[in-house]
């Protein structure tokens, strides 16, 4: 399973990169927050195939199939109905 | 001298902060990666001190040759001795990314043993929310200054300015406990480090999150984007008309009140043919350079335009560009330079190389005064809905859309047929926060790009306005126009253009606005200023329609003026960012040609129908 299949609403860890792709933008990703380990929720996901939008942090990113489809992620947690990404205090 | 360096993640607010410190007018935008150059100025507390803003850059370990260049130019700052201190710029609001990115800069500070300070920037909207953060707690646990910030409002800054002066005081040894070689462990550093000190809650994110849900949706996003891009390109009508007619208005009544005072003869003719005549027929339409740049800048500040990039991303890919390509190609639509520097945020090489050959078909704010011409002599100024939609809004729209997607289909073109063009990048943009515009910077920014667009544009035009009046007033003292030495020489280029039903006077406008667009209006300005005799004082549209110019012409030039690049700085600034002359040469020699077949084409169109 990838980012790229991560329904709206819902979260997921970053498990690993797929081999394609480059080592300089495998680096970025994880300064950006998608690294393995790490908790990832999509935000936004809209229709007709246009990039999907992923929290990390605090902090949004846009991400298009042609790299959301790169990052291995573990089984989808729960779906977050009205706050896809979470309450706030 | 000393200085003292500014760095930090892309949109975290640098280029306000060093706007605010030393009291320039940098341009600053809601979008990441707007600044592409390293900047310098006075600062404004402490004049023996000089402030430097580098381009934002999310990590000292570069992906591409532009960051390259930034981060090699930063470790070379900080090895100059005259480098006194640094201030890594961090927003409060997206905090832990900041802190991956100060943890790089505390480690590249501690091998030159130069002191840093955090200045812990956007604190305003933390307050605006009733959030905190632990600014003593970040201090200790870095043993760095933290300083709270708000470039936006200035709080802070003093404090800032007094802690960079005085250097000598800063500590420029670290501790080995925030020194983390492995990239992995900075991330857990950065990752506790906000999470211990930085403000809690989601509420700033639930509310952008609320927003997006709106301007990307499906069916909304796209109606909300098409209701914008319309507004802007109508408000360059409507809003600006009042302040066109107040120019117009303005120049009349000197006219009246000077020409009446000179001598009759040389001195008269040419104050009234080449003065008023052609640089006023540039003057009244840079009321619209205003506000197209003031609509185009409050887009930016807003935060809309990465979301309009999300939503462009999907229909640009077809053409083979990228949704980051939206934003040099909306830049250029106020001008080609920004829009060409503003493509160093398209990080794929390949995507950046399309977007330099869209570029100049984007319908700058040069071709505006050309294009608002030509609208006013042939399209009827009637208005619909209260002065919401009007016929000439409607055809400035449309000639518009035609410029862009006259870009799409060449890009497209080459895309298809050139696979092998430069390396690719995957699509990844930051969606930075929605803020309420500040209004004093981009007001400034307005002014300051309509005084660029007089006194550069200007200069050009007061001398081709005044060799134009030279040659088209002597020998016969303007007794008669196609007599002139002007227009004996019009003679021989007619041929040129009378496929599309121009006479030579047109000829020479459009050989001359080759220097600038805008010149074209000056020039035929001066023309029908030195034909026109006792009534040279009437509206250059109005000279268009007396003249007897066919429609088909009339749309011809429309065509012609939305393709060809006549702009010398547009070519000379693709040469910077390509480093040679074969993309502008050969953009310059294919778009020539395609503005003519096109202008011909629509000539032959029009007049088959009307």
């Amino acid at each position: 399973m990838t980012l790229w299949d991560l329904k709206q609403g819902t979260s997921a860890t970053v498990q690993s990169f797929v081999s394609s792709l480059e080592s300089s933008y495998r680096t970025r990703l994880s300064e950006l927050g998608f690294h393995p380990g790490e908790n990832i929720s999509c935000v936004l996901s809209p229709s007709l195939g246009a990039p999907k939008l992923y929290r990390v942090n605090n902090s949004v990113y846009s991400l298009d199939d042609s790299v959301a489809s790169l990052i291995k992620i573990g089984s989808q947690v729960g779906s977050q109905v009205g706050s896809p990404i979470g309450k706030s205090e | 001298m000393s200085k003292t360096i500014l760095i930090g993640s892309p949109n975290s607010g640098k280029s306000l902060l060093f706007n605010r410190l030393t009291g320039l007018n940098q341009k600053v935008a809601n979008f990441p990666g707007v600044t592409v150059d390293i900047n310098s100025g006075k600062s404004l507390a402490h004049p023996d001190n000089k402030f430097f803003d580098f381009p934002g850059a999310y990590s000292l370990q570069t992906i591409s040759g532009e960051e390259k260049i930034a981060v090699e130019a930063f470790y070379a700052a900080l090895q100059d001795p005259q480098t006194s201190s640094v201030i890594c710029v961090v927003d409060v609001t997206r905090l832990e990314k900041g802190l991956i990115f100060a943890l790089q800069v505390i480690n590249a500070c501690a091998e030159q043993q130069k002191p840093l300070i955090i200045a812990a920037n956007m604190i305003d909207v933390l307050n605006q929310h009733s959030l905190k953060m632990d600014v003593t707690g970040l201090e200790k646990a870095l043993q760095v200054p933290v300083i709270a910030v708000s470039a936006k409002s200035g709080a802070g800054l003093e404090e800032l300015q007094d802690k960079a002066i005085s250097h000598t005081e800063l500590p420029c040894a670290y501790s080995s406990d925030i020194i983390a070689s492995d990239e992995s462990v900075t991330h857990r550093q950065a990752q506790q480090l906000a999470a211990d000190y930085g403000p809690k809650g989601d509420l700033l994110i639930n509310a952008q999150t609320r927003l997006d849900e709106f301007f990307l949706h499906s069916w909304f996003g796209g109606i909300s984007f098409l209701v914008i891009m319309y507004l802007l390109f109508q408000s360059i009508f409507t809003w600006a008309a009042p302040v066109m007619d107040g120019v117009e208005s303005s120049l009349q009544f000197m006219a009246e009140l000077i020409l009446p005072l000179l001598p009759a003869g040389v001195v008269s003719d040419f104050t009234a043919d080449a003065l008023f005549g052609g640089i006023g027929a540039f003057l009244v339409f840079v009321p619209q350079i205003f506000v197209l740049t003031l609509v185009v800048g409050m887009l930016e500040d807003s935060g809309y335009l990465a979301r309009a990039a999300v939503i462009c991303h999907k229909p640009l890919r077809v053409f083979g560009l990228t949704g980051k390509s939206f934003i040099p190609m909306l830049s250029s639509v106020a001008c080609a330079i920004p829009g060409i520097y503003a493509a160093r945020t398209v990080d794929s090489p390949r995507k950046r190389w399309l977007t330099y050959l869209a570029i100049p078909l984007m319908p700058c704010s040069a071709r505006l005064p050309v294009y608002s011409l030509l609208i006013a002599a042939f399209i009827p100024a009637t208005n619909m809905f209260g002065g919401l939609i009007g016929w000439q809004g409607l055809a400035m729209f449309g000639i518009y859309v035609f410029g862009i997607v006259c870009g799409l289909l060449v890009t497209a073109l080459v895309s298809k047929t050139n696979k092998d063009l430069q390396s690719d990048l995957p699509f990844v943009l930051e969606m930075p926060p929605y803020r309420l515009p500040s209004w004093r910077p981009l007001l400034r920014n307005a002014w300051s790009r309509s005084k660029h667009f007089v006194t550069k544009a200007g200069k050009v035009i007061f001398l081709v306005t005044v060799v134009i009046w030279l040659l088209g007033y002597f020998p016969n003292q303007g007794a008669a126009l196609g007599e002139s030495w002007l227009g004996q020489m019009g003679q021989w280029i007619e041929p040129i253009f009378s496929p599309f039903g121009l006479d030579w006077k047109y000829g020479v406008a459009i050989l001359t606005s080759f220097l600038a667009r805008e010149v074209f209006v000056g020039t035929l300005g001066t023309l029908f200023g030195i034909e026109g005799g006792e009534e040279n004082i009437i509206s250059l549209a109005e000279h268009i329609q007396n003249s007897g110019l066919p429609v088909g012409a009339g749309f011809a030039l429309l065509v012609f003026f939305s393709i060809a690049l006549q702009c010398v700085s547009t070519l000379a600034v693709l040469r910077r960012e390509t480093g040679s002359w074969r993309l502008p040469t050969q953009l310059f020699i294919s778009y020539s040609i395609f503005a003519y077949a096109a202008a011909w084409l629509t000539f032959v169109i029009v007049e088959a129908i009307v």
